[in-house]
C-alpha cells in the first residue's frame, strides 16, 4: 500500500481559481451576448432551439456530478473520495442553473411557447391526441413541474457540496454518516426528476412520440457529459500545479472505466435497445421520431454517433494503457464531451416533419418530399457558440462554488483509502 | 486487529467492517469450509431435502416423458395465450440465473469484496437455474426430438433458423451465458479444488479432485496468470449479465402487442432478473450458513448487504412498473391504455396485485435496519420476491396475449396440472443440483475469502506504528 503526504500538495484553487472565474465567466457571457446578437440571423426558432440544446447540454453534465456524488455515498465508495469534491463542486452549479432556462421560461409563459413544443401552441387544442395530453402537457403544470425540478436539484446538490465542506473544518467523520443516510432518498428524487426533465424538456418536443426508455437514455446522456467533465477538470487542475499528490493514476484509471462503461457501452446498450425495438415493431407513431434522425444531413449526424460514441471510443478505452496516461485519457476525455454535445443536440433539434408524412403514400416519396429544413436542419454558428459559451459559464461557476474550499476532502475518514488504492 | 464476535453491520466510516468473524488465521478458515464436505456424514435435513427434491425431479421427468409421448396439449397452452407456463418458466429461471453472474463478475469489477463469501453458490445456483431455464423452451417446441434445429446446423434440404426471430437469439445468448458462467465457476473454483484434493483422506477424492484442479500447486506463476485470467472473464461476463435478459426481453418487446413492446424493458428485465437472482440467493444462503454453521463467512452484514440489493432492484423494477403505466397513459394509445389498465383491474388484476404487492411493497420493509438484520423477516421477503417475480412474467405472458385487440378473440388461460408439476418439478432439480454442490464442492470461495482478511494485507499489524513503517522503507 502506497503512503501519499498530501502536506507537499496544493489543494486550493488561490488566485488561480479566481483568475478563471473572471475568464471564463467574461468568456461565456460575451459568448451568450454575440449568440443574441446574431439571433436574427439564426432565426428566432432556430436560436431558441440551440438555446434549449445548449442548456440541456450543460444540465446533463451538473446532473451527472449529482448522480455520482450521491452514488459514492449510497455505496460508501473508498476509492473516489480524492476526486468527490471536484463533483459536489460541478453538482453545486445546480444551483444557478435554472438562471440559463429563464429564456425558455418566458418563452412558454408568454405564449409563444408553440413555436418550440408543439403541445403549447394555441392550435394544439384542436389536435385530438394532444388534447388527451393536455392535462399532463400544459404550461402552467409544465413550469410548476419545471420550478419544482430546480429546487430539488439546488437542495440536494447544497446539501451534499455544504455537508461536505462543514466535514472538512469540523473534521467529524459523523457527517459522512449523515450524507449515506439521505443518499438512497435522494438517489430515488434524482431518478425522479431526471426522468420527468426529461420527458419534459426533450420527449414532449415531438408531443406525439412516447418512449419508456427516454429517462435513462437521458441518464446515460448525462453520465457521459460528466464523466469527460471530471476528468478535463482534473486534468486542467493538475496542468496547473494543484492536486499533484491527491490525485493518482489510478482514478483516471477508474473514472476511465467508469467512462468506458456507462459513457460508452451502458450508451450504446440503452440507445440501441431503444432504437432496435421500435424499428423492429414498425409502429408509425413511434418510428416518426427516428425518421427525420435517419434521412438528409441527419443521417451522417447519426452515423457520426455511431462511430464517435461507441465504436471509437470503445476500441481506445478498452485497453489499460490509454486510460492511466494523463495525456491519453484527457484527449479521449476531450473527443467525448464534444460527442456528447452532438448526441444532445442530435435530441433536441431534429423535427418531424408532419405535413410530408400526412402527405406521402411511399417511403419514396416522402423522402423526395422532406428538405433539410423540415428536419429541423439549421446548423449556423448559434449552435457552436451557446454550448461553448454554457460550457464557460459552468467552468467559471466551477471555479467560483470551489474558491474557498480544499479540492480533496481533507477529513473525509475514507480519504487514506482513496489515496492508497492501487489497481493491479 | 482481527475481528471475532462483533457486529459487523455497525456502520463506522472510519474503519471498514470485518467480512470474515470468529477467525485470525487462515488455516481455521480452511478447517470451516472444508468441513462441510469432509464430515463424513451430512446432516439428516440435507438427506429429507434430497429425497423430496429428488422425487421432485423424478416427477419432471416424468412429466416432460408424457408430455413428449401425447404432445403439447397436456398444458394449458390456448390459443389467444401460445405461451403460458413454459415461458413464464423460462424467463423465472433464467432471471433467478442472474445474480451469480452479477456477484461474481460486476460486483468483482466494482471491488466489492463482502461478494467472497457469496460468489460461488450463486455461481452454482445461476448454472443449475440456467438448465433449469433451458428445459422449457426446449419442450415448448413440441417436437422435442427436432430441437437440435434451434441451431444453425448446415442440412442438405437448406433449412436455417429465422434469424430475425429473438427466440432465435435466445438459442444464442442463454447457450453463451451458460457457457461463460459454467467456465468462471470452474476457474475461480480450482484453487479450491486443489485445497480439497490436498485435504482428501480417500483415492477416490484424490483422484477426482486431482483432475479437476488442473494440477494447481498454487506457485506464484499460477497465482498471476488465475488472477489474471479471473479478470479478463469478469470483463467478458459483465456485458452477458446484461445481453442475456436483454435478449430474453426482446422475445417480447420486438412484438407490437401492448403490454410487451416497450422500450425500458431490456434494463427493467435485467433489474428484475438481478431481483429475483438476490432473492433466490437469500432463499438459499440463510438456511445453508444455519445448517453449516456458516454464519462466520456469510455474515449478518452480507445479508444486509443483499437486502439492499433487493431494495434498490426491487425500486428499479418498480421504476419500471410506473414509468410504463405513466407512458402507456401518456402515448394516448387506445390499446397501450387498456392494456395495462385491464392488468390492474381485468380478469387478471389478482396476479397483478400479487406482483406489486411482492415486488414493490414487501422489499419496502428494507428501508429499517431492524428488517435488514432480521433473518426470519429477511427470509419471508425473499419467498415473497421469488413470488412476486414469477407472477410478474405471468402476468407480462398471459395478460397481453388472453387480451389484445379484438374482443372476439380474446380468451382465458389457466394451467393444468402438468403445467404446475413440471414447473414444481423444475425445482427439484435446481434443489438436488444445488444439494450435490452443497456436498461435493467447495461452497464458499476458501482462497478469496483469505483475501479479505485484515491478516492478508502485509501491513496489517503496524497500521498505526509509524516507528516500523520507517523501517519498512529501508528494507
Amino acid at each position: 500500500m502506497k503512503r501519499i503526504d498530501l502536506s507537499r500538495d496544493t489543494l486550493t484553487l488561490g488566485s488561480f481559481g479566481g483568475k478563471v472565474f473572471v475568464l471564463s465567466g467574461v468568456l461565456g457571457l460575451a459568448g451568450l451576448g454575440v449568440s443574441f446578437g446574431l439571433k436574427s440571423i439564426a432565426g428566432n426558432d432556430a436560436f431558441m432551439k440551440s438555446w434549449l440544446f445548449a442548456f440541456l447540454a450543460v444540465l446533463a453534465i451538473c446532473l451527472g456530478a449529482l448522480f455520482f456524488t450521491i452514488l459514492q455515498h449510497l455505496v460508501k465508495a473508498g476509492w473516489s473520495v480524492a476526486v468527490r469534491r471536484l463533483s459536489e463542486g460541478i453538482a453545486a452549479n445546480l444551483v444557478w442553473i435554472w438562471v440559463l432556462f429563464i429564456p425558455i421560461f418566458v418563452l412558454m409563459v408568454s405564449g409563444n411557447g408553440g413555436h418550440l413544443f408543439p403541445w403549447a401552441a394555441p392550435e394544439a387544442a384542436h389536435d385530438h391526441l394532444l388534447h388527451e395530453k393536455s392535462s399532463y402537457l400544459n404550461i402552467t403544470f409544465w413550469w410548476i413541474r419545471a420550478v419544482v425540478f430546480f429546487a430539488v436539484w439546488a437542495l440536494l446538490s447544497r446539501f451534499y457540496f455544504g455537508l461536505s465542506r462543514r466535514q472538512d473544518a469540523s473534521g467529524d467523520y459523523k457527517a459522512t454518516n449523515t450524507m449515506q443516510w439521505f443518499a438512497p432518498l435522494a438517489m430515488i428524487l434524482y431518478a425522479l426528476t431526471q426522468t420527468f426533465a426529461s420527458y419534459d424538456w426533450i420527449m414532449s418536443l415531438e408531443p406525439k412520440w412516447f418512449s419508456t426508455m427516454f429517462g435513462v437514455y437521458y441518464f446515460a446522456v448525462s453520465v457521459t457529459g460528466f464523466f469527460s467533465a471530471i476528468l478535463l477538470l482534473i486534468f486542467f487542475l493538475q496542468k496547473s500545479g494543484r492536486l499533484q499528490e491527491a490525485i493518482t493514476r489510478e482514478h483516471y484509471h477508474d473514472l476511465g472505466k467508469l467512462l468506458f462503461g456507462f459513457g460508452v457501452v451502458f450508451w450504446a446498450y440503452i440507445g440501441y435497445s431503444q432504437y432496435m425495438l421500435i424499428w423492429y415493431a414498425n409502429i408509425p407513431i413511434e418510428t416518426s421520431w427516428f425518421f427525420p434522425r435517419q434521412i438528409g444531413p441527419w443521417y451522417w449526424v447519426s452515423l457520426i454517433l455511431i462511430f464517435g460514441h461507441f465504436v471509437l471510443p470503445f476500441l481506445l478505452l478498452v485497453s489499460r494503457w490509454p486510460k492511466r496516461f494523463k495525456g491519453s485519457i484527457a484527449i479521449i476525455a476531450g473527443w467525448m464531451i464534444i460527442i456528447f454535445c452532438v448526441d444532445v443536440y442530435w435530441l433536441v433539434i431534429p423535427v418531424v416533419p408532419e405535413s410530408a408524412l400526412a402527405g406521402a403514400e411511399t417511403y419514396d416519396q416522402l423522402v423526395e418530399a422532406v428538405t433539410p429544413a423540415s428536419l429541423g436542419w439549421q446548423l449556423n454558428a448559434v449552435d457552436f457558440l451557446l454550448p461553448a459559451s454554457m460550457l464557460s459559464l459552468l467552468l467559471s461557476g466551477t471555479m467560483f462554488n470551489l474558491r474557498r474550499c480544499s479540492l480533496v476532502p481533507t477529513s473525509d475518514p475514507r480519504l487514506e483509502e482513496s489515496l492508497s488504492f492501487e489497481n493491479f | 486487529m482481527s475481528a471475532l464476535n462483533v457486529d459487523n453491520t455497525v456502520d463506522d466510516p472510519r474503519q471498514r467492517s470485518p467480512l470474515v468473524l470468529g477467525h485470525t488465521d487462515f488455516a481455521s478458515v480452511t478447517n470451516e469450509i472444508c468441513a462441510v464436505n469432509e464430515a463424513p456424514k451430512p446432516p439428516k435435513l440435507w438427506y429429507v431435502t434430497l429425497v423430496i427434491s429428488a422425487c421432485l425431479a423424478s416427477t419432471l421427468l416424468v412429466l416432460v416423458g408424457y408430455l413428449v409421448v401425447t404432445g403439447v396439449g397436456v398444458w394449458g397452452n390456448n390459443n389467444p395465450v401460445m405461451w403460458g407456463f413454459p415461458i413464464v418458466n423460462f424467463v423465472f429461471w433464467v432471471g433467478i440465473g442472474h445474480a451469480g453472474t452479477l456477484i461474481s463478475a460486476i460486483l468483482f469489477l466494482f471491488r466489492q469484496k463482502w461478494r467472497t463469501s457469496i460468489n460461488r453458490f450463486a455461481e452454482a445456483m445461476t448454472i443449475f437455474a440456467v438448465i433449469c431455464a433451458g428445459l422449457f423452451p426446449g419442450i415448448h417446441i413440441g417436437r422435442v426430438w427436432l430441437a437440435y434445429w434451434l441451431f444453425p446446423i448446415p442440412n442438405q434440404m437448406e433449412m436455417w433458423p429465422q434469424f430475425r426471430s429473438p427466440l432465435l437469439w435466445d438459442v444464442f445468448a442463454v447457450s453463451t451465458y451458460f457457457t461463460v458462467s459454467l467456465l468462471f465457476w470452474y476457474v475461480g473454483m480450482i484453487p479450491d479444488l486443489a485445497t480439497l484434493r490436498d485435504r482428501s483422506n480417500n483415492r477416490i477424492k484424490a483422484i477426482a479432485y486431482g483432475f479437476f484442479s488442473l494440477g494447481w500447486r498454487g506457485s506464484m506463476r499460477h497465482w498471476h496468470r488465475y488472477e489474471r485470467a479471473y479478470l479478463l472473464l469478469a470483463a467478458l461476463a459483465t456485458p452477458l449479465v446484461l445481453s442475456v435478459h436483454s435478449v430474453v426481453s426482446f422475445d417480447f418487446a420486438v412484438s407490437q402487442l401492448p403490454g410487451w413492446h416497450t422500450t425500458i424493458f431490456p434494463p427493467y428485465f435485467v433489474a428484475g432478473a438481478i431481483f429475483s437472482g438476490f432473492a433466490m440467493v437469500l432463499t438459499l444462503a440463510i438456511p445453508a450458513r444455519q445448517i453449516w454453521g456458516l454464519k462466520n463467512f456469510i455474515t449478518m452484514r452480507h445479508l444486509e448487504n443483499m437486502n439492499k440489493v433487493i431494495l434498490l432492484t426491487g425500486s428499479m423494477v418498480g421504476y419500471a412498473y410506473g414509468t410504463e403505466f405513466f407512458i402507456a397513459w401518456y402515448s394516448g394509445e387506445l390499446y397501450e391504455k387498456f392494456a395495462f389498465i385491464n392488468r390492474a383491474f381485468g380478469q387478471y388484476a389478482w396476479a397483478y396485485w400479487i406482483m406489486v404487492s411482492c415486488n414493490v411493497l414487501s422489499p419496502q420493509v428494507f428501508w429499517f435496519k431492524r428488517a435488514r438484520t432480521s433473518i426470519w423477516l429477511m427470509f419471508i421477503v425473499s419467498i415473497f420476491v421469488n413470488i412476486g417475480m414469477w407472477f410478474e412474467r405471468f402476468v407480462i405472458v398471459v395478460t397481453s396475449l388472453a387480451q389484445d385487440f379484438l374482443p372476439s378473440s380474446w380468451g382465458y388461460y389457466e394451467p393444468t396440472w402438468v403445467d404446475t408439476m413440471t414447473f414444481v418439478g423444475s425445482f427439484g432439480l435446481f434443489m438436488t443440483l444445488f444439494l450435490l454442490f452443497i456436498r461435493f464442492l467447495p461452497v464458499l470461495a476458501i482462497a478469496e475469502i483469505k483475501a479479505v482478511m485484515p491478516e492478508a494485507d502485509p501491513h496489517a499489524h503496524h497500521e498505526h506504528d509509524p516507528d516500523h513503517d520507517h523501517e519498512e522503507g529501508h528494507a
